[in-house]
């Protein structure tokens, strides 16, 4: 197993008596896409303020890379780039200059940082506006440009706070294909939204939080699975439902749920691999199929049992 | 070692000398100036009877340099707070600040650039002045090196200001209590600095004035008096006032005799300057519990 890119420990945050985030353990492996979900209020954008060094903790202690750089410190500055919400405009800068202006703000050339600008914008699709007046960009162009900012200084971890928020529906794919690209690439990439639909589809693992509490964290199917007990399988059967049903009972892993007149379904917690074995099983006891799939649980649905709602 | 721009100051000029509201104010600048040196000159010769009869009338032309340099530094002292005031305010406002804070740039460094984009901007405005102050030295009588004193007292001055402004930008979320709030401290460093002396010599009719005077040493109206009769006469104030050893307090009486008076109060202006520049940057930085202890409304 790799290092965690990011360790956080015991974190609490309290506003007075208002406790923001409570207690958050959570460690996000190297090279992960991980997705911060809940509800407003729910704690997230304080948990990556907190990370980013934009507030300090009541109590807890955060690691980035497994060094013990503190918390807003040189060493961890360069080691985070962060995509807000809200892309601030500057009046008369053009989109060369913007770059130019971070990339100085982390200590860098001017040389480099115009070779870095180019890469970057042509990653993130702006390269025919790199002359271009930031506040001219369209909304998604400047959710786009601030990543491109966040990575200027080739951080190790990525944190986006709702990048998507406020994007139209063409804006939205952009940012989930670039966010894509990013991934594969091996970038630890952590971000927080709303949009479980898009989280489900591109994060690896997510981790879901209520009134500043973590109620879980791992990999989106592990997470699925412990929640339902397992996977769950419908399996429609031509001719031979008893024999069916016998030979199902007899496997290990499997609960059957209901058995219809010509469909059971059950669900199985063994690895995907058994599943074949135990379709093999039931073809060789001369049970006639004519279906099968497996359903696949949504995060809605997850976010839902959990939270009792509050996202989108 | 290569020398580096404060990246704030390069990226704030940048933005400055592309929009109108700077070229508007210089021409604004420009035209208060030359207003108050006709008016000066209007002046100067009906104190003198006629331009070309009067023979004490280039003596007293000598008197538009004062004239204008006061001019100059009731502008910079007035405007510097609105620059700077919604520096950090307007930055928090665009909601860039944020992203500022987690670059490697240090919270001093963020204040400083900020400052000192103020300071150059108002550097620019002076420099443009330059041709109507020159008209104060056409008829002689006053020595260049004048000009650079008050150039020197000008960066002193926009420091303190950019200072306050900055403590004030700081402090408020908005950029118009920010402005309210620097004129608040230019009421305290302007006026109250004052109220110990008066205390002393009207509420308590002392006769010894202690060394109640000493606030004074930050007051920039007393600073600049100072330096222009310095300037002007080669006289210091407080040497004119001729304080007797009983008078005043131990410091006060050995401050007053010579001329070390303007500048032990060069030296507090700017030792209050950098106290400013050094709350400020306590002020914004979040890892400090007041600034990162409030809720961020989204």
């Amino acid at each position: 197993m790799g290092i965690h890119m990011l360790y956080i420990n015991d974190l609490t945050k309290n506003y007075g008596s208002f406790t923001a985030v409570n207690h958050l353990s959570l460690h996000i492996p190297e090279g992960d896409l991980f997705g911060f979900v809940g509800p407003n209020g729910a704690g997230k954008t304080t948990t990556i303020r907190i990370v980013c060094g934009l507030l300090r903790a009541s109590r807890g202690s955060v690691r980035i890379g497994g060094t013990a750089a503190a918390v807003g410190s040189k060493e961890m500055k360069r080691m985070i780039g962060y995509v807000p919400d809200f892309f601030g405009v500057y009046d008369n800068l053009k989109v060369r200059e913007y770059m130019d202006l971070y990339g100085s703000m982390y200590g860098m050339y001017s040389r480099d940082i115009a070779k870095l600008t180019d890469d970057l914008l042509e990653l993130v699709s702006l390269s025919d506006k790199k002359e271009v007046y930031v506040d001219t960009l369209s909304r998604g162009m400047k959710q786009r440009l601030c990543v491109a900012r966040a990575l200027l200084h080739n951080p190790k971890l990525l944190l986006l706070d709702e990048p998507s928020s406020g994007l139209d529906p063409r804006a939205r794919v952009e940012m989930k294909e670039l966010l894509k690209n990013l991934h594969s690439m091996g970038k630890t990439i952590v971000i927080s939204s709303h949009i479980l639909s898009e989280l489900s589809e591109m994060c690896n693992s997510i981790g879901i939080m209520n009134r500043g509490q973590l109620i879980t964290a791992g990999r989106i199917e592990d997470i699925m699975n412990q929640l339902s007990g397992g996977k769950r399988i419908h399996i429609q059967v031509a001719s031979g439902m008893e024999t069916a049903t016998r030979v199902l009972k007899e496997q290990v892993g499997v609960s059957i749920e209901s058995v219809r007149e010509n469909e059971i379904v059950m669900l199985f917690s063994g690895a995907d691999e058994q599943i074949s074995a135990l379709i093999g099983c039931m073809i060789q006891n001369q049970v006639v199929l004519t279906g099968f799939y497996r359903e696949e649980g949504s995060l809605e649905s997850l976010f839902m049992q959990l939270t009792g709602g509050g996202a989108q | 070692m290569k020398l580096r721009w404060n990246p704030i100051v390069k990226k704030d000029l940048q933005v400055t000398a592309r929009s109108m509201r700077f070229s508007w104010g210089l021409f604004a600048y420009e035209a208060v100036l030359t207003m108050t040196f006709l008016l000066a000159l209007t002046m100067i010769q009906q104190m003198s009877g006629s331009f070309y009869s009067s023979s004490n009338v280039y003596s007293s032309l000598i008197y538009l340099f004062p004239v204008l340099s006061v001019a100059q530094v009731c502008i910079v002292a007035l405007i510097v707070p609105i620059i700077t005031a919604s520096s950090i305010s307007g930055e928090k406002e665009r909601q860039t600040f944020d992203i500022m804070l987690t670059t490697c740039m240090s919270p001093f460094s963020i204040v400083l650039g900020k400052v000192m984009s103020a300071v150059l901007r108002i550097l620019f405005f002076v420099a443009a002045g330059m041709p109507i102050m020159a008209l104060a030295f056409v008829v002689g009588g006053l020595s260049w090196s004048y000009l650079f004193y008050f150039v020197l007292t000008i960066i002193l001055l926009a420091l303190l200001s950019g200072g306050i402004g900055i403590l004030s930008s700081a402090i408020c979320r908005r950029s118009i209590t920010a402005v309210i709030l620097s004129y608040a401290f230019y009421f305290i460093i302007y006026i109250l600095t004052f109220l110990p002396m008066m205390i002393k010599g009207f509420v308590t009719q002392a006769d010894n004035m202690g060394e109640s005077m000493l606030f004074l040493l930050f007051n920039p109206i007393i600073f600049y008096e100072e330096f222009f009769m310095q300037l002007m006469t080669s006289e210091s104030l407080f040497g004119a006032a001729n304080f007797a050893r009983d008078d005043v307090g131990f410091i006060t009486y050995h401050l007053s005799q010579g001329k070390i008076w303007m500048f032990v109060s060069a030296g507090c202006i700017l030792l209050l300057s950098v106290l400013l520049l050094l709350a400020a940057a306590w002020k914004v930085n979040p890892m400090h519990s007041s600034s990162g202890g409030k809720r961020r409304k989204k």
